[in-house]
């Protein structure tokens, strides 16, 4: 199939009888759409944005269907206008955008086209622009990223000459409001004459059933993935009688695991190419990873680093393809051309394959009723996940496991105004007093400190300590599934005395860098057990009973005291 | 395996699976939503859940999106999937 730039229109060019897209066996019509039904498409696009034109000459584009949404980015070209794709469908992002055009598609008050009509070509010039994006409000305030045709034409051009699409068709797991969708499951498919897939394929099941029916009907797909499907094939389905239909695999939006690499690749039978790039670059370097951890600048573009060891970038891509551009990702370069990524330099985080502002979710978790101010942090736990840490009014501080669950609940909702389910924080520690250290810094020490019940079942949850008049106050929470808490599915669990014994020597250890050891109990009393969930104080002080060191324990809660008495310990110098 | 027994299974495999550390069994009503407003699942814990099922009890989910994700609109909803399709 000829190439055609975007320029070229070749949704004007190609032949009538071609196929435009493939519609999937679990659609109601399964089979091949013509390109002169979707012109039918194009057309109720035309008449419907004839309609409702306004001053503005611009559109705020979001559909779920590619064929839709590919018909309407062409009504909106002929017409010479602006085509503004939102990166999600959220209320926060949508609002921020509701002035710019007006709205065209799935999206909350979007126009939908009505029945086929024919086309009509004028000789209006295309847009200046050819889409503008904005990365979503969950990096802060919404940033406008527009794209010219001669960039997008490069881009596509480039992709072509390393990996022109040879498959029957191309199946897409990403959204195409997002560049890389855009590009490699609309663009490139429309410039390359090659169908593509009319539903989005999120699921491995999905994707298996899809693959089946090429396989029967001897045909090749191209696969537009991304870490989050790629990293959970499951190995049950059986893949390989599907996997002769599976062509090239495309993953972008993070760096895959070389784990998830190999077994997308033994399970598929066909490598996975990753593309590194962001919105605002299009597309910088590849790797497929059985052949290398490196990352291979695309033809045509040129990289350096700095002292800094940030990205500089010279590339077609750009929008002046003639000056370099520096970024904020960190690299170092290899001695074969290649480079590594560090990681970013400011706090943007890839959640989910989506990027986030750790910034403005901090600003938007310190604008909560009763926060008096937050912190999130990254937690690599099976996916990149975030942690909070906030600081509460001492009135909305959470004493047990249901309080601690509604404080949850309450902010997680209100967050997800403004942000997707995925970048919401998942694990909370809610402190009274501001953790620092002798410095007044939130350390990294600090924040391991209050995160590290998740990797020990056997700690308690740590969430603050200070000095008081004769010992140590250290503020900590039963966690929900601690290894010593007891009891089974009908009984209430509870923690054993001896759990809280264990707590305040490996506390006192720390505090007061105690060599002794635990040598035995004198008058510790427990009134009432802690449940799980129960936000407590341990006040430790040492003291000598005649010649020997003691660890004086109390243990209150907002239900009462817990414990209260005397460790005796082994003179140190005890210790073989 | 009674009902109730399944349910509570289903609930220890999610919270372990998806490793929510603040929610007990006793949290999640079987028919409250698990994603989004209910227990606030996500679109990254649907994929993770897929798998746990295929893994624990052999069920492979159907490839049609939409209904095979019905059956994870709730805690019921999933024990009924298990109970009709697990390979025992």
């Amino acid at each position: 199939m000829r190439h055609l730039e975007l320029q070229a229109r070749p949704w004007r060019e190609r032949d009538a009888d071609a196929c435009i897209a493939w519609r999937p066996p679990t659609d109601s019509a399964a089979g091949w759409v013509s390109v002169s039904a979707w012109r039918q498409r194009i057309g109720a696009w035309q008449a419907l944005l004839a309609r409702h034109t306004d001053a503005r000459g611009a559109w705020l584009l979001f559909d779920s269907d590619p064929l839709e949404f590919s018909a309407a980015l062409v009504a909106i070209w002929e017409r010479g206008e602006q085509a503004i794709l939102p990166a999600d469908d959220q209320p926060a992002t949508l609002a921020a955008l509701r002035d710019s055009g007006q709205p065209l598609g799935t999206l909350a008050g979007g126009l939908r086209a009505g029945a086929d009509r024919d086309p009509a070509w004028s000789n209006r010039p295309l847009p200046a622009v050819a889409v503008t994006l904005y990365t979503s409000g969950s990096t802060g305030e919404p940033q406008r990223l527009d794209k010219r045709f001669a960039q997008l034409d490069a881009e596509l051009a480039t992709q072509r000459a390393l990996w022109p699409y040879t498959e029957d068709l191309v199946i897409a797991q990403v959204s195409h409001q997002h560049i890389y969708g855009l590009l490699f499951l609309i663009l490139r498919p429309l410039a390359e004459g090659v169908p593509f897939a009319t539903r989005p394929c999120p699921y491995p099941e999905t994707l298996h059933a899809w693959l089946a029916a090429c396989a029967g009907a001897r045909l090749q797909a191209a696969l537009v993935s991304a870490p989050p499907a790629l990293s959970r094939l499951p190995a049950t389905l059986d893949w390989p009688t599907v996997r002769h239909a599976q062509g090239r695999i495309y993953s972008s939006g993070a760096p895959l695991s070389r784990a998830a690499s190999d077994l997308a690749q033994a399970l598929l039978g066909s490598p996975v190419h990753e593309v590194y790039g962001s919105s605002e670059t299009g597309g910088i370097a590849w790797r497929v990873q059985q052949q290398g951890e490196s990352w291979r600048t695309f033809p045509g573009l040129t990289i350096r680093s700095d002292a800094e060891q940030r990205l500089w970038l010279r590339s077609p891509h750009l929008a002046d393809p003639q000056s370099w551009q520096r970024q904020a990702d960190r690299i170092v370069l290899d001695p074969d051309g290649g480079f590594r990524l560090l990681g970013r330099a400011d706090r943007i985080v890839k959640i989910g394959g989506k990027r986030l502002s750790l910034t403005a979710m901090d600003r938007a978790l310190g604008e909560l009723e009763g926060v008096r101010r937050a912190q999130t942090v990254t937690l690599n736990r099976r996916e990149l996940r975030l942690g909070a840490i906030v600081e509460l009014d001492p009135a909305h501080v959470p004493h047990d496991h249901a309080s601690h669950r509604a404080t949850v609940k309450r902010l997680r909702r209100d967050l997800a105004r403004r942000f997707e389910t995925p970048a919401l924080p998942r694990y909370w520690r809610f402190v009274e007093t501001w953790p620092t250290n002798a410095q007044g810094k939130l350390s990294a020490t600090l924040r391991e400190r209050l995160f590290a019940d998740l990797d020990d079942r056997r700690a308690p949850r740590w969430l603050g300590e200070r000095a008081v008049a004769d010992g140590i106050e250290v503020t900590l929470e039963v966690p929900e599934h601690c290894r010593y808490v007891d009891g089974h599915f009908d009984a209430q669990p509870v923690v054993p005395g001896v759990t809280l014994v264990h707590w305040a020597m490996q506390l006192a250890r720390r505090l007061f860098a105690l060599e002794a050891d635990f040598a035995g109990l004198e008058r510790l009393r427990f009134p009432q057990p802690l449940l799980p969930g129960d936000r407590f104080r341990l006040t430790l002080s040492r003291g000598r009973v005649k010649a020997r060191e003691s660890l004086m324990i109390t243990c209150e809660s907002a239900r009462g005291q817990h414990a209260s008495g005397r460790l005796m310990l082994t003179e140190s110098h005890d210790v073989a | 395996m009674t009902t109730t027994a399944l349910e509570h299974e289903l609930k220890e495999m999610i919270i372990e699976t998806l490793e929510l550390e603040d929610v007990t069994p006793a949290d999640i009503d079987p028919d409250e939503p698990l994603f989004v407003e209910g227990l606030g699942l996500d679109s990254i814990d649907a994929l993770e859940l897929g798998l746990a099922l295929q893994k624990r009890y052999g069920i492979t989910l159907e490839s049609d999106a939409e209904s095979s994700r019905q059956h994870f609109a709730n805690l019921r909803s999933l024990a009924a999937l298990v109970e009709a399709r697990r390979v025992s």
